[in-house]
């Protein structure tokens, strides 16, 4: 596997725009020609098939929702990063390149995280002329607010709604390119298997998820922005729809998936509170803000927090990180919550629940500025716990969230099979072993506005493809193995339901490839998810036909490939015998519970090469090494 | 103007027509309203009113003709928004129910097509018996004139006239009751903060409109005609 | 830990969009106040696949937390339950007790035909938004996003429009089955902006041409969509629709 990086040589500033300069253009009239497959209607697909539709190529757009509009993105909440520096706080590109490496805990490319710092901008005022909404001060210019792991105020919202509001952004830019027949829309498609000829992506099979029908298209780059694998654990913040599977699929054709192990526990969820639920709800890490966290400073005091007098509160986060305090990152806070709840601290029902207390925030500035801060994040807590955040304090308790890991790309976000393009939390991106709040909005729509379109561009006007149509074998032989897929998973008719599985499948991961991970117990993961992998295919039920709408179908198809993604995972977070960001194992753990991070032998991406399963997952790890010539590599530290 | 007369017959266009139609219709009311209770002016205030009335000559017919065709567009508009909505739920809910709240949906605002329809019904025999029923004649300050007044108090002393009327009355009323609201709405004037004002004052419009139209039979019939203020 | 206690269920189910549909009993024993409604109906899809008989009930969702728009339910004939101001996937089977029977039906609207069971086809938003529910701007070629400051309410203004998550309900409570409010909400929320005015005329007039073509009802100003719209959009969306309409046509703009 060829893990070519092609960073472009010069100093950290100008690679970009160097590189803008120099890449390859497809004359107008010959854009037309291209067909281009994007798979995928989040902030990155949205954003990517619009401007390529805009540039004139022929787009044809997928999606599992019944609409573009309804992708996983739009649930986003807290806002979107960019170093525009309008609050006048100092803060600069360098200076958000930094925090978003550093907040990584270097393990991401120093050229890919300072191109996402740069284009930051650009996406504030593309989204703002398009009409979002975002949050402005009384002399009508933007507002800004603080978020994790930042010292500056950088992060533009939407009320809680910043996702929404950008994702119909792209979503409207989108249907103007319908209208104007430029791009062919495909909703509730799923996409099953990537087809390539002559060792470049051409085309894709996907299935029609209201006919069944099994259906293929013919593409010169197929773009996939397909979202993360978060899902995985089957609870998560994640969307249910949200999965591996378009990815997975590539994995399986050559591309490589790289860091899988690496995955974001996000600190401030509403805890679980019995087997029937279906997903975790996220309660925005802007609270953050103004909420204080913290637990009884007695093991198994069940008192009401209210009788909790204030010398009997831990509030752990101020205590142990002066600097940061209740803002320090994701992985911190999240690790922080689980030591208290793993020393008996932890509050609620079941212990694993710690306090997030709004009564200092409103007495500072009065119920109606936090209302109006917060206003639509409480009304959400209220009716999903029945308890009122304005009386008492919010029990919160980390939760899987976003998946740092991805497809491997290069440089032009082009995988290693050539004419796959990913984007969006599909690939393994810029955000190292741990991303800080805010920017996966940024990277979304920075590789859909502003990199894929120019390097799709760059990479068609420099290949000569093969005059192909649908009916190549290639088509054949993926579409036959599309349904051979459906078929097998039909045929097994055994007596434990998908949704068993898939749960037991995410207890293993949340127990062994979970916020702290150990070599012993990731071996054991290791074997169970191989057991219950082959459980699944003796012994699952599929209820309906393939036939027409069916999504015990659907959900089926994404856990088996989750069940042989868990292993990988497994199998990754096992070969990185050292703690980075998210990715904690017990033996390297520094005396105050911080991430040890070993750059001498670790720094590098870890990128999977799939080889087959036979009762075990076959993959073949390849490591693209990670330079750093800009930034010195430090401990982090957020005390 | 093609494109105007277009935009008129489309969705938005037709709703803002049934509103200037209805407020038109209700401006009608009220002025037919007022000059009814001349009826309880001087003995002979209603049929110079009406004297006067028909003398406007041919102003008069182009008015006439103006209520006419708001009439005609105006239950024309309604009928086709009913219907168009059969079509636009052709399976219906085995059950269905109103959320409250902001909702408007009340026995009146369910009822307008139904309101509506008793109203077209009732104007063919309301214009029948008085428009054009046969009067005497009677000599006013000099000239002839139609005894209006005679008609609309022997009309009202048959009981099935003095209660229709009075039923069709509360139904006007119901009608006006969404109606006015509505009217307004359509015709884009709806804020937030007037909303509820808007609201209140068209039921307090209902009501008045209901109650000084159902008086007038009322009244004559329990009074057999001879009532103080029918002098 | 909640009680379990029992509910019983008349579910929608049709086979296909040309199928007759008819209402199916069930009956669930162990329902918990902490559930959502849909994780209900997902308790009754696994009673169903074990007992193997027949199709689990199809219906649709995705973020369960009441921002994609996907669910959509008319639960006994509210569209997204009794709650106001919550989607059906943000509501909670505390809101119902032992015993209670609950009706659940698609959304019914020409427009939005049953694709199987509950689940409906909504695609005829997307051609509404697809005829000038945007500004038409290049990526790339915007200004500065400070060069035009926005007075703070025209902005919160805009946004409360925003916030529409396009779910539908506003039709299926419509006893028109109008989409007026769907419509209004995208208009009022770009025609208001100073990005939106230039288009404001010709987005207009084309939506609301798109909206009769799809089959929706005309808009008696019921109100009912406002009550079971889950962001509580005002029905001055719709007023402010027939206003801009009618400037757009007076001013000559084609329609
Ligand atoms: C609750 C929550 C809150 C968040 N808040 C923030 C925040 O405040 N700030 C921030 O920066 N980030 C936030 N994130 C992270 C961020 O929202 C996501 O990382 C980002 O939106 C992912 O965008 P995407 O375009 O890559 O993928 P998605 O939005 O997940 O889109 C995936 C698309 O791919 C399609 N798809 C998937 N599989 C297939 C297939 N097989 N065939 C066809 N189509 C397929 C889907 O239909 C969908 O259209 C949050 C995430 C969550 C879960
Ligand atoms: C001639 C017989 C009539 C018929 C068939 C009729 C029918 C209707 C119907 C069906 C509506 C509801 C329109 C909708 O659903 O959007 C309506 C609205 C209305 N009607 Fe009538 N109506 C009649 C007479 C009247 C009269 C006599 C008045 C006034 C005095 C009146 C005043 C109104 C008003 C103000 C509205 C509200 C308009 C709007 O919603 O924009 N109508 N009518
Ligand atoms: C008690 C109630 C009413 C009485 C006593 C009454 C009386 C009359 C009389 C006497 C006339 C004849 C006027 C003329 O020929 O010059 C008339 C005309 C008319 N009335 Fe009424 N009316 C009543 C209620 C209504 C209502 C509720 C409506 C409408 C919904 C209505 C609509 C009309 C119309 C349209 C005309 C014809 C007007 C014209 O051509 O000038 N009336 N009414
Ligand atoms: S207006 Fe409200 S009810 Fe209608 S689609 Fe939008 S959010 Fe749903
Ligand atoms: S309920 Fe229907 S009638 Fe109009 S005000 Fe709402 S669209
Ligand atoms: S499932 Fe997304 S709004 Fe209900």
């Amino acid at each position: 596997m060829n893990l070519d990086s092609k960073v472009p040589s010069g100093p950290l500033k100008d690679k970009w725009s160097n590189h803008l300069e120099h890449i390859n253009l497809v004359a107008p009239n010959n854009k037309r020609k291209h067909d281009i497959i994007v798979v995928g209607t989040g902030l990155a697909g949205g954003s990517a098939a619009a401007t390529l539709a805009e540039l004139g190529y022929n787009v044809k757009s997928f999606c599992i929702q019944d609409s573009a509009r309804r992708a996983h993105s739009i649930a986003a909440q807290g806002g979107i990063n960019a170093a525009k520096n309008y609050p006048n706080d100092g803060d600069s590109v360098w200076r958000l390149f930094y925090d978003t490496i550093k907040g990584g805990d270097y393990r991401s490319r120093e050229s890919n995280t300072y191109r996402l710092a740069e284009i930051s901008n650009e996406i504030i005022d593309q989204a703002v002329a398009q009409g979002v909404p975002f949050a402005r001060e009384y002399g009508g210019l933007l507002a800004n607010r603080s978020f994790g792991g930042a010292q500056v105020s950088r992060t533009f919202y939407a009320r809680g709604q910043t996702g929404q509001q950008l994702l119909l952004g792209a979503y409207q830019a989108m249907m103007r390119q319908v209208h104007e027949g430029n791009i062919e829309m495909h909703t509730r498609h799923e996409m099953l298997d990537l087809v390539k000829v002559d060792g470049r992506a051409r085309g894709i099979v996907t299935r029609d998820l209201v006919s069944g029908k099994i259906e293929r298209w013919m593409a010169d780059a197929v773009v996939l922005a397909s979202g993360g694998y978060g899902n995985v654990f089957y609870l998560s913040t994640n969307a249910k729809n949200s999965n591996v599977t378009a990815a997975w699929r590539c994995h399986k054709r050559g591309a490589g998936f790289a860091n899988p192990c690496y995955v974001q526990i996000h600190p401030t969820c509403i805890p679980v509170s019995g087997d029937y639920q279906s997903k975790l709800t996220l309660m925005s890490e802007s609270l953050r803000n103004d909420g204080r966290v913290w637990v009884p400073k007695e093991k198994g005091d069940d008192r009401h927090p209210h009788d909790i007098p204030e010398d009997e509160r831990y509030y752990y986060l101020e205590e142990k990180y002066p600097a940061f305090g209740n803002l320090v990152p994701r992985d911190v806070a999240s690790r922080n919550a689980k030591i208290v709840c793993d020393e008996g601290m932890g509050v609620g029902p079941t212990g694993r629940a710690v306090y997030l207390d709004f009564r200092d925030a409103i007495e500072r500035d009065g119920r109606k500025t936090i209302s109006e801060k917060y206003g639509n994040l409480f009304e959400m807590y209220e009716n999903i716990t029945g308890d009122n955040p304005y009386e008492e304090p919010m029990r919160i308790f980390p939760a899987v969230h976003y998946t740092m890991g991805g497809l491997w790309v290069d440089y032009n976000l082009m995988s290693n099979v050539p004419g796959l393009f990913v984007a969006g939390e599909a690939n393994f991106s810029d955000h190292g072993a741990n991303r800080l709040g805010a920017s996966a909005l940024m990277q979304g729509l920075s590789d859909g506005y502003f990199i894929i379109p120019y390097t799709v561009g760059n990479y068609l006007a420099d290949v000569e493809l093969s005059d192909i149509d649908t009916k190549h074998e290639a088509f054949d032989e993926a579409a036959d193995n599309a349904q051979g897929h459906i078929d097998k998973l039909l045929g097994v008719q055994g007596d434990k339901s998908v949704v068993d599985f898939h749960r037991e499948l995410g207890q293993i991961m949340w127990d062994k490839v979970g916020i702290a991970r150990s070599e012993e117990g990731l071996k054991q993961a290791i074997e169970e998810i191989k057991a219950l992998r082959k459980e699944f295919w003796e012994n699952v039920r599929v209820p309906g036909e393939a036939t027409n709408y069916n999504k015990y179908l659907e959900f089926a198809g994404r856990v088996a490939d989750f069940l042989e993604l868990g292993e990988l995972m497994a199998k990754d977070a096992l070969q990185r015998d050292e703690s980075a960001g998210c990715h904690l194992r017990v033996e390297h753990e520094s005396d105050e519970g911080e991430a040890l991070r070993n750059d001498e032998d670790f720094s590098y991406v870890a990128a999977w090469e799939f080889q087959g399963v036979n009762g075990e997952l076959q993959e073949k790890l390849h490591k693209e090494n990670l330079e750093f010539e800009f930034v010195e590599l430090k401990q982090r530290s957020y005390k | 103007m093609a494109s105007l007369l277009k935009a008129l017959k489309s969705q938005v266009g037709r709703k803002i027509l049934t509103g200037i139609t209805g407020i038109g219709l209700i401006i009608f009311i009220i002025t037919h309203l007022l000059g009814n209770l001349q009826l309880f002016g001087d003995a002979q205030a209603f049929n110079e009113y009406t004297y006067a009335l028909e003398s406007l000559g041919w102003i008069l017919y182009v008015l006439e003709a103006g209520l006419v065709f708001a009439f005609l567009l105006h239950a024309y508009l309604g009928i086709s928004i009913w219907w168009k909505r059969r079509k636009a739920r052709p399976e219906g809910y085995s059950k269905y129910q109103s959320k409250g709240g902001p909702s408007h949906q009340t026995w009146a605002s369910k009822s307008m097509i139904v309101t509506g329809i008793v109203l077209l019904v009732f104007l063919v025999f309301h214009l029948d018996t008085f428009k054009f029923g046969a009067t005497e004649t009677i000599m006013l300050n000099g000239h002839e004139a139609r005894d209006l007044k005679a008609l609309v108090i022997n009309t009202f002393l048959n009981p099935l006239y003095a209660f229709g009327y009075t039923a069709v009355m509360i139904l006007l009323g119901f009608h006006l009751g969404h109606g006015f609201w509505s009217a307004f709405t359509s015709l884009s004037m709806k804020h937030n903060q007037y909303s509820a004002l808007i609201y209140t004052v068209g039921i307090i419009f209902a009501v008045l409109m209901a109650v000084g139209f159902l008086f007038i039979p009322l009244y004559i019939y329990f009074t057999g005609g001879q009532g103080a203020l029918l002098v | 830990m909640a009680e379990e206690f029992s509910i019983h269920l008349k579910v929608w189910r049709q086979e296909g969009p040309d199928q007759p549909g008819k209402l199916v009993d069930y009956t669930l024993n162990n329902v918990n106040e902490h559930m959502s409604f849909l994780e209900m109906l997902d308790v009754l899809n696994e009673q169903i696949v074990a007992e193997g008989k027949e199709d689990p009930v199809e219906f649709d969702y995705d973020c369960r937390e009441g921002i994609c728009g996907s669910c959509n339910l008319v639960i006994n004939g509210r569209a997204h339950g009794p709650k106001a101001m919550t989607c059906t996937c943000q509501l909670h089977m505390r809101n119902y007790s032992d015993g209670d029977t609950i009706v659940v039906e698609p959304f019914r609207a020409k427009a939005f035909p049953v694709i199987k069971d509950l689940v409906v086809d909504r695609s005829a938003f997307d051609r509404i938004v697809e005829v000038g529910g945007y500004v038409s701007i290049k990526t790339g070629s915007a200004p500065d996003a400070n060069s035009i400051p926005i007075d703070k309410s025209v902005a919160d203004t805009a946004f409360d429009y925003a916030t529409c998550i396009g779910c539908g309900a506003c039709v299926a409570a419509c006893p028109n089955s109008s989409a007026s409010l769907f419509t209004g909400a995208k208009l009022a929320h770009l025609n208001r902006l100073p990005q939106g005015e230039p288009e404001r005329k010709k987005r207009t007039i084309a939506m609301v041409e798109q909206m009769e073509e799809e089959g929706f009802g005309d808009c008696s100003n019921y109100a009912e969509c406002e009550a079971v719209c889950p962001k509580g959009i005002s029905i001055s969306a719709i007023a402010e629709m027939r206003r801009n309409y009618m400037k757009a046509a007076l001013a000559g703009e084609e329609v």
